[in-house]
């Protein structure tokens, strides 16, 4: 195909996700114009745009990707912030106003308040769910479907706390800890079922008032006592070790590869998603440049060997770029392992980017529209 | 009040308790139950002796409450203080779980049969019974409702019937937990369970030592 017609043909993909963009990140037609939240608006959906078309044409996924994931991570506090203390006055939330459910939308309790939901048929859930319910509903039917099909794409493309350490993994050209300990991988899993059990003992979410290090970043519990001060005392700690220390000296996503109970819930809907990543056997010979490009230690020598990722892959794509084989691919469940690859990775990728329009977009724009607002 | 009223109240007030137990004990039941080799019948022995020692945790806890005349109204600082020993025993038990399951895996890594001739029967019992009767003191809700309750009545006799009556009606939503037998037991499983007792251990460390200087642990 000649060169023109694959720019027409890769324009002509990106098409929808122009649309997509431009609807979700705030154009209203008929709106009141407002210079800086329209600035914000036409920038993201450009940027969103241009990554995906980048994506289709170069035929690469990780570098483009991680452009967005780490503009999201950096741009999220950003805007959120300076909400919070629009509104406040103050980063430090009162446990009273926790315990009343004023406090902003998390998605990461969702899975520790199943139980008590299920025991007790009340969700305690630490944000204002009750003031906006129809928009909760339809953020977590979205994320329910979303992640139906994607699996643990949802850490890849949409949330907005992985890219901060995305970002600090990317500055070192070499990684100063090479080897790490393979049983990390589970702690996840544990903080998961001690989290549960915990949250549904206590009727609170044990995560959100203990381990939280994106509490450093958002809103925090305001410390009135030791405890109080020993729980923030925690969040910045695991920040500091996890977010940023640990990303910088080992180059990968240390925080959600061995803490975040949200992604190991995640993991489980990698089971039933109907995309994959695939080893070609016959294809590969075992360099292990995939094993040491994931940023999530999702990929193991025996898995290598077995031609599959493990259960926490979140389908990044950073693995298949970096294969000098091509021997990983995307694939689709029931179909043969080099059914299509290429169509395989633009399926994914059209779903998984309209939700980083949808949770991402708003969420640069808004971070965009902040700094407007301090520099004009 | 007449004995079968009584009864029936008890047995009514443990069936409804039953899911604030679970909730209560889930903590501490179900990462140890992980730990153990799968089999319904294993898990059914372990939950047994669990129950049994949970019950005697109960009828002491009922008994020195019923002479100490400290059922209904235990003095908070006491509440503070007893709540608090028993979550660092809770704390150490499990610490000392999770380090021996790991002590009991590699016995029976070599082969399935070693399982049976390397596993500790005693470090099980030992467990099961020592959770079961610290879970039995933990002063949870449902636990003080059955000891206002109860200390309404005539009798130490008739107290610790309302008590052994009430732990029936919340032993039967224990049942289920034989389910987790079911679960094939791999390398993965059993780190995950013994990283997740540590984590509670943690957990109940820091607020047993909370209490213990008493400083509230809620309230903020």
């Amino acid at each position: 195909m000649a060169t023109d017609a694959r720019i027409f043909r890769s324009l002509l993909m990106t098409l929808p996700i122009f649309i997509w963009s431009l609807l979700m990140t705030g154009f209203h037609p008929g709106a009141k114009f407002d210079p800086v939240s329209s600035t914000a608006t036409i920038f993201t959906t450009l940027f969103m745009t241009v990554l995906f078309f980048m994506m289709v044409r170069t035929h690469s996924t990780y570098r483009w990707r991680r452009i967005f994931f780490v503009s999201l991570g950096v741009l999220f506090p950003i805007g959120f912030i300076y909400n919070l203390v629009l509104a406040r006055g103050t980063m430090g939330i009162p446990i009273e106003e926790m315990i009343a459910g004023r406090t902003p939308f998390c998605f990461m309790p969702i899975p520790m308040l199943i139980l008590p939901a299920v025991f007790t048929k009340t969700i305690a859930f630490p944000g204002s769910i009750a003031s906006s319910s129809h928009g909760i509903a339809a953020m977590v039917g979205l994320w329910q479907a979303l992640t139906l099909v994607m699996g643990k794409g949802w850490c890849s493309y949409a949330c907005f706390f992985g890219g901060i350490e995305e970002g600090v993994a990317a500055i070192p050209a070499r990684a100063k800890i090479c080897k790490l300990d393979p049983r990390l991988r589970f702690i996840p899993w544990a903080v998961l079922l001690a989290m549960v059990l915990l949250s549904l003992a206590l009727f609170e979410p044990a995560y959100c008032m203990w381990l939280c290090p994106f509490k450093a970043v958002t809103e925090y519990v305001a410390s009135r006592n030791l405890l109080g001060l020993i729980q923030n005392v925690i969040f910045v700690l695991l920040f500091a070790g996890l977010v940023i220390v640990l990303p910088f000296l080992t180059k990968k996503r240390t925080q959600c590869s061995w803490l975040c109970p949200f992604g190991a819930f995640q993991s489980i809907f990698n089971k039933i998603s109907i995309f994959e990543m695939k080893i070609d056997k016959d294809r590969c010979k075992p360099c292990l440049v995939c094993q040491n490009s994931c940023p999530n230690l999702s990929l193991s020598k025996e898995s290598v060997d077995r031609g599959e990722t493990l259960l926490s892959c979140m389908k990044c794509g950073a693995c298949v770029d970096a294969c000098p084989r091509q021997a990983i691919v995307w694939h689709i469940k029931g179909t043969q392992i080099n059914w299509k690859p290429e169509r395989a990775r633009l399926m994914f990728l059209y779903g998984a980017w309209a939700l980083a329009v949808m949770f991402g977009g708003t969420i640069i724009a808004q971070g965009i529209a902040t700094i407007l607002h301090f520099v004009v | 009040m007449p004995v079968f009223a009584s009864v029936g109240e008890a047995l009514l007030l443990g069936l409804a308790s039953g899911p604030a137990c679970i909730a209560a004990c889930g903590p501490v039941l179900v990462p140890s139950l992980l730990t153990e080799r799968a089999g319904f019948r294993h898990h059914a022995r372990y939950l047994s002796v669990f129950l049994s020692v949970r019950l005697l945790g109960y009828m002491l806890f009922a008994i020195v409450a019923w002479e100490l005349g400290a059922l209904i109204s235990l003095p908070p600082a006491q509440r503070l203080l007893m709540m608090g020993i028993v979550y660092l025993l809770l704390a150490c038990i499990l610490i000392w779980y999770a380090i021996s399951a790991r002590r009991a895996c590699a016995q029976s890594c070599a082969d399935s049969k070693l399982v049976q001739i390397g596993e500790k029967k005693i470090r099980v019992l030992a467990g099961a019974a020592s959770l079961g009767l610290l879970t039995g003191l933990n002063l949870c809700p449902p636990f003080l409702v059955a000891g206002i309750r109860a200390a309404q009545l005539g009798s130490m006799a008739a107290a610790l019937i309302f008590f052994a009556v009430f732990f029936l009606g919340t032993s039967i939503w224990f049942v289920p937990f034989v389910g987790l037998g079911c679960i094939v037991r791999n390398q993965a499983v059993i780190t995950v369970a013994r990283m997740a007792m540590v984590l509670i251990a943690l957990y109940y460390l820091s607020m047993g030592i909370a209490m213990l200087l008493g400083k509230k642990t809620y309230g903020y």
